[in-house]
C-alpha cells in the first residue's frame, strides 16, 4: 500500500544541484526504516524553482522541502514520514516575514503563477505514460479525431493563440495554410532549438512533460493531413533527447502514434533530429534545411513552409511552447483559453526568469502581467538590496524595458513600442552592477558569431558595430560613434534577409536610447558608472585606510599587491587583471575602485 | 590548432581497417531503417565522433559520405557549419563553459578565467595530455542556475571558480576506469 509519495525535482538544474545523490539517500533511508513498499518516490521534471534545488515534496501533504542535501534529507524520511513531523528547517523561509512556508500554495513564487503549459511539470514523472494519461493525456487527442480536422482548426484559430517561439503569429492561420496547401506528403516539425541565451521554458517541457508535445503535433498532423512529424531538440538537452525517446515509445505503445492511431484510420509518427550548436538554425527556414542535411541556412521567404517546407513539401512548425498550448485548448475550448490574458494576447507565457533576481527559474503568468509582478512579486527582488536596471527580453534580438515601465503589461505588441520583443520569454535582469553598454557588446558578440554569413549587412556590418563598441568599452570612443551605430544599425535591420540580421542591432539601439548618459559617460569621461568594463577601471589601494594585514596579497592571484606588515599596500596597475579579489576580501574598506 | 598530420594526411586516408569500415557501415545502415530510408547524418556524425575520441577523422568523412551517397564536400560544409562537430582532434572529455548573457552577468568570465589557469590551455584548445579540450558554449538551458558548464554529458550550475579544481579531479578520475 502506497501512504505517501515523494516527489523529486529531477529539472536539468536540480540535477546539477545533486538531486541524483538526495534521492539515493532518501532510497536508503527509506529501506533503513522498513517503509520503502509505502512511500512511492516519483522524479518528476522542472518545479520551476531552479535557485531552491534540490527541491523534495511530500504527499499527499504537499510539504514542500528546498536545497535539500544528500546530508540533510535523511529527516524526510526519518521524521516526516515515520513519525509524522515537519522538519522545518528545510522549509522555505518567507522573505518577508519569519514564517516558513509548508507548501507550494503559501510561497508568492507559485501563488501568483497560472500553470497551463507547465501543468504537468514538476507533477508527473515525465517517463510514465500513465500518469500523463491520469492528467487528461491524450484526452484532447481523442476530442481532435472526433471532431476532424476543420472543427480542430477552427477551435485553434477561435482561442487565439499566438506562436510563442518568438514572433507571435497566429497559430490557427498557419495551420489552415499548411491544410489547405497543396502538395503532399506533408509534414509536422516542432522547433525545439531553443537558441535564445536565457531561455529554458522548452528544455523544461521536453523534459518535464514530453509527451504533451507529442499529444499536440499527432492533433496538428491530422488536422493538416500529415503522417510525419520531427521533433527538432539541440545536443545540449540530452536529457530531454532522452525522455522524448521514452515517451515517443510509450505512445508508440499505447497506440498514440503509429498506425490507425486510436482507431481512426489515422497514421502518425514521430523522429527525433538533432541540433549541434548554430543558433541560426532555430530561425524555421534554416531548421528545416538542417532536417535536410544541409548547412542551416535561412531562405528567403516567400515561399513559408506551409507551401515549401521540408524536401520542397508543404510543411507546418511551431514552436514547443505552442504546441503544448493546444492539448488544453481541444479539451476545455477557445473560451477557456481566452480567459486569461490580453485580448490580441490571450493565454499565458512562460519566462525564464536569470541574472539578477531572488528567485530563478521558470514562472507561467497570463498575458499582460507587468514586469514588476514578475521581477519583484515573483521573482523576489533584486539580490544584496541592490537596485532593478533593467530587464533583458528576447535575447539578441530584443532590447531592455527599463524602471521607468515596470507597470507596463506585457505581452507580444506593447513590448514592440519599447523598440524590443517578448521573444521567446527570456528574461534577464540587470542591477546597477551591470553595464548597458557592455551587455550590449556582449549581445552583439553572439550574433557577431551565430552570423551564419550569408548576408553582407549582418556578417560585416554587425562585426563593424562590435568594433566600435569595443572601443567605446575600451574608453577610445569619439563623440560620433552613436550616429554611427545608429546609422549602421538601421542599415543592418532594413536589408538582411532573416530575423537573426534583422534584429541584430536591437540590444545597441535600446541600450542608446534608454542608456544615453552611460555611452556618454564611457566615451567623455572614459569611465564606466557601473564599474563593469575592465578597461576603464581601477583598483588601488587607499593608504590612509590600509592597516597593512596583508590579506589582499595573498588574494592576489597574480603578485599584483606588495607592501610589509602593518605598512599600507599598492597596488601594481600594469600586473593589476582587475579580478576585483582584493575589493572582495577588504574588511577595511581600503580597496578604491573606480 | 594544427590538424593532426597523422589523421589527416592523404597517404592515410585509405587507412581505414576492416572493422572501421564495419563499424561505419553498421551505424549509417542502422540509422537509414531507424528513419525510414532517410539518415540523419546529426545522429550518424554524433555516434561516429564518439568512437573516434570526439572528432571526425577526414577518412572517416570520406567513408560515411560514401555510405550515406553525398559528395564529400557537402557532408564536409555540413560538419564545419555545427559547432559541436568537430574535424579537429579533441580531449576525451569536451568541457562547454556557457559564455551566454545570465551566465556572463553571474560570473562566467571568471569560470572561464579558472579553468584556463587550471588546465594551462586557452578557449578552444587541448590539454597536451589530451583529457580535456575547453570550449566556449552559447545558452546550455539551466541558466536558473548560471553561471553553468557542461563535461561531455553532464551540467554543473552555480559555479564558483573555487568549485573547479574538485569538478575536473572527478572527471578525470571517472574517465580513467
Ligand atoms: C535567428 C532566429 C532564431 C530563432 N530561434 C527559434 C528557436 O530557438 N525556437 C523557436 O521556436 N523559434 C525560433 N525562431 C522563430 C522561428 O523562425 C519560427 O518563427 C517559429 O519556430 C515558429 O513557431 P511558432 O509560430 O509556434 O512560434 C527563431 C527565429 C530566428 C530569426
Ligand atoms: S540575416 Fe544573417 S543570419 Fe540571417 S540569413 Fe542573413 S547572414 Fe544569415
Ligand atoms: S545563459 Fe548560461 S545556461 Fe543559459
Amino acid at each position: 500500500m502506497i501512504r505517501n509519495q515523494l516527489l523529486i525535482c529531477a529539472g536539468g538544474a536540480c540535477i546539477t544541484s545533486g538531486e541524483k545523490s538526495v534521492k539515493d539517500v532518501l532510497v536508503e533511508e527509506l529501506a533503513k526504516n522498513g517503509i520503502q513498499d509505502e512511500v512511492q518516490i516519483i522524479e518528476t521534471g522542472c518545479m520551476g524553482a531552479c535557485d531552491l534545488g534540490p527541491i523534495v515534496v511530500v504527499y499527499p501533504e504537499g510539504t514542500f522541502y528546498q536545497k535539500v542535501t544528500p546530508q540533510n534529507a535523511g529527516p524526510i524520511v526519518s521524521e516526516h514520514l515515520v513519525k509524522g513531523r515537519v522538519v522545518s528547517g528545510l522549509l522555505y523561509r518567507q522573505p518577508t516575514s519569519e514564517t516558513r512556508a509548508q507548501t507550494r500554495e503559501e510561497i508568492s513564487f507559485y501563488t501568483l503563477q497560472v500553470k497551463r503549459v507547465l501543468r504537468n511539470c514538476g507533477v508527473i514523472d515525465p517517463l510514465s505514460i500513465e500518469e500523463y494519461i491520469a492528467r487528461d493525456g491524450y484526452f484532447g487527442l481523442g476530442k481532435a479525431l472526433e471532431i476532424g480536422p476543420d472543427a480542430i482548426i477552427q477551435t485553434i484559430q477561435e482561442s487565439g493563440l499566438r506562436g510563442r517561439g518568438g514572433a507571435g503569429f497566429p497559430t490557427g492561420i498557419k495551420w489552415k495554410a499548411a491544410r489547405d496547401a497543396s502538395g503532399s506528403p506533408k509534414y509536422v516539425v516542432c522547433n525545439g532549438d531553443e537558441g535564445d541565451p536565457g531561455a529554458f521554458m522548452d528544455r523544461s517541457v521536453l523534459e518535464g512533460d514530453p509527451h504533451s508535445v507529442i499529444e499536440a503535433m499527432v492533433i496538428a498532423g491530422f488536422a493538416i493531413g500529415a503522417a510525419t512529424g520531427y521533433v527538432y531538440v539541440r545536443a545540449e538537452y540530452p536529457l530531454a533527447i532522452e525522455r522524448l525517446e521514452v515517451a515517443l515509445t510509450r505512445a508508440r505503445e499505447y497506440g498514440f502514434l503509429g498506425r490507425n492511431i486510436l482507431g481512426s484510420g489515422f497514421d502518425f509518427d514521430i523522429e527525433i533530429r538533432i541540433g549541434a550548436g548554430a543558433f541560426v538554425c532555430g530561425e524555421e527556414t534554416a531548421l528545416l534545411r538542417s532536417i535536410e542535411g544541409k548547412r542551416g541556412m535561412p531562405s528567403a521567404k516567400p515561399p513559408f513552409p506551409a507551401q515549401a517546407g521540408l524536401w520542397g513539401k508543404p510543411t507546418l512548425i511551431n514552436n514547443v511552447e505552442t504546441y503544448a498550448n493546444v492539448p488544453p485548448i481541444l479539451i476545455n475550448g477557445a473560451e477557456w483559453f481566452r480567459s486569461v490574458g490580453t485580448a490580441k494576447s490571450p493565454g499565458t507565457k512562460v519566462f525564464a526568469l536569470a541574472g539578477k533576481v531572488q528567485n530563478t527559474g521558470l514562472v507561467e503568468v497570463p498575458m499582460g502581467t507587468t514586469l514588476r509582478e514578475l521581477v519583484f512579486d515573483i521573482g523576489g527582488g533584486i539580490p544584496g538590496g541592490k537596485a532593478f536596471k533593467g530587464a533583458q527580453t528576447g535575447g539578441p534580438s530584443g532590447g531592455i524595458i527599463t524602471a521607468d515601465y515596470l507597470d507596463m503589461p506585457i505581452d507580444f505588441d506593447s513590448v514592440k513600442e519599447l523598440g524590443t520583443i517578448m521573444g521567446s520569454g527570456g528574461l534577464i535582469i540587470l542591477d546597477e552592477d551591470n553595464c548597458m553598454v557592455d551587455v550590449a557588446k556582449f549581445y552583439l558578440a553572439f550574433t557577431v558569431d551565430e552570423s551564419c554569413g550569408k548576408c553582407t549587412p549582418c556578417r560585416e556590418g554587425t562585426k563593424q558595430m562590435y568594433q566600435i563598441m569595443e572601443r567605446i568599452t575600451d574608453g577610445k570612443g569619439t563623440p560620433n560613434d552613436i550616429g554611427k551605430l545608429k546609422t549602421l544599425g538601421r542599415v543592418i535591420q532594413q536589408t538582411s534577409l532573416c530575423g537573426l540580421g534583422q534584429s541584430a542591432p536591437n540590444p545597441v539601439l535600446s541600450t542608446i536610447r534608454f542608456f544615453p548618459d552611460e555611452y556618454r559617460a564611457h566615451i567623455e569621461d572614459r569611465k564606466c558608472p557601473a564599474h563593469a568594463c575592465l578597461h576603464l577601471l581601477t583598483y588601488s589601494v587607499v593608504s590612509e585606510k590600509c592597516v597593512g594585514c596583508t590579506a589582499c596579497a595573498r588574494q592576489c592571484p597574480v603578485q599584483a599587491i606588495t607592501g610589509q606588515v602593518k605598512k599600507a599596500h599598492v597596488i601594481d596597475q600594469a600586473t593589476c587583471i582587475k579580478c576585483g579579489s582584493c575589493y572582495e576580501v577588504c574588511r577595511f574598506d581600503a580597496i578604491l575602485k573606480e | 590548432m594544427e590538424p593532426d598530420k597523422k589523421v589527416q594526411s592523404p597517404e592515410k586516408a585509405t587507412a581505414l581497417s576492416v572493422e572501421d569500415r564495419a563499424f561505419l557501415q553498421e551505424v549509417v545502415e542502422r540509422d537509414r531503417v531507424e528513419h525510414h530510408g532517410r539518415v540523419s547524418y546529426m545522429d550518424i556524425l554524433f555516434e561516429v565522433e564518439h568512437r573516434y575520441g570526439n572528432f571526425l577523422p577526414g577518412e572517416v568523412l570520406r567513408e560515411v559520405a560514401r555510405l550515406v551517397g553525398t559528395s564529400v564536400a557537402q557532408l564536409n560544409g555540413f560538419v564545419t557549419f555545427y559547432t559541436m562537430l568537430s574535424t579537429k582532434p579533441r580531449g576525451r572529455h569536451v568541457i562547454r563553459v556557457c559564455t551566454s548573457g545570465p551566465c556572463h552577468v553571474t560570473g562566467a568570465p571568471a569560470v572561464m578565467a579558472e579553468l584556463e589557469r587550471l588546465l594551462g590551455v586557452g578557449e578552444g584548445e587541448t590539454t597536451p595530455d589530451g583529457a580535456f579540450t575547453l570550449e566556449g558554449s552559447s545558452c546550455l538551458g539551466i541558466c536558473g542556475v548560471s553561471p553553468a558548464l557542461m563535461i561531455d554529458d553532464d551540467a554543473y550550475g552555480n559555479l564558483t571558480p573555487k568549485d573547479l579544481p574538485g569538478i575536473l579531479a572527478a572527471v578525470r578520475a571517472g574517465g580513467a576506469q
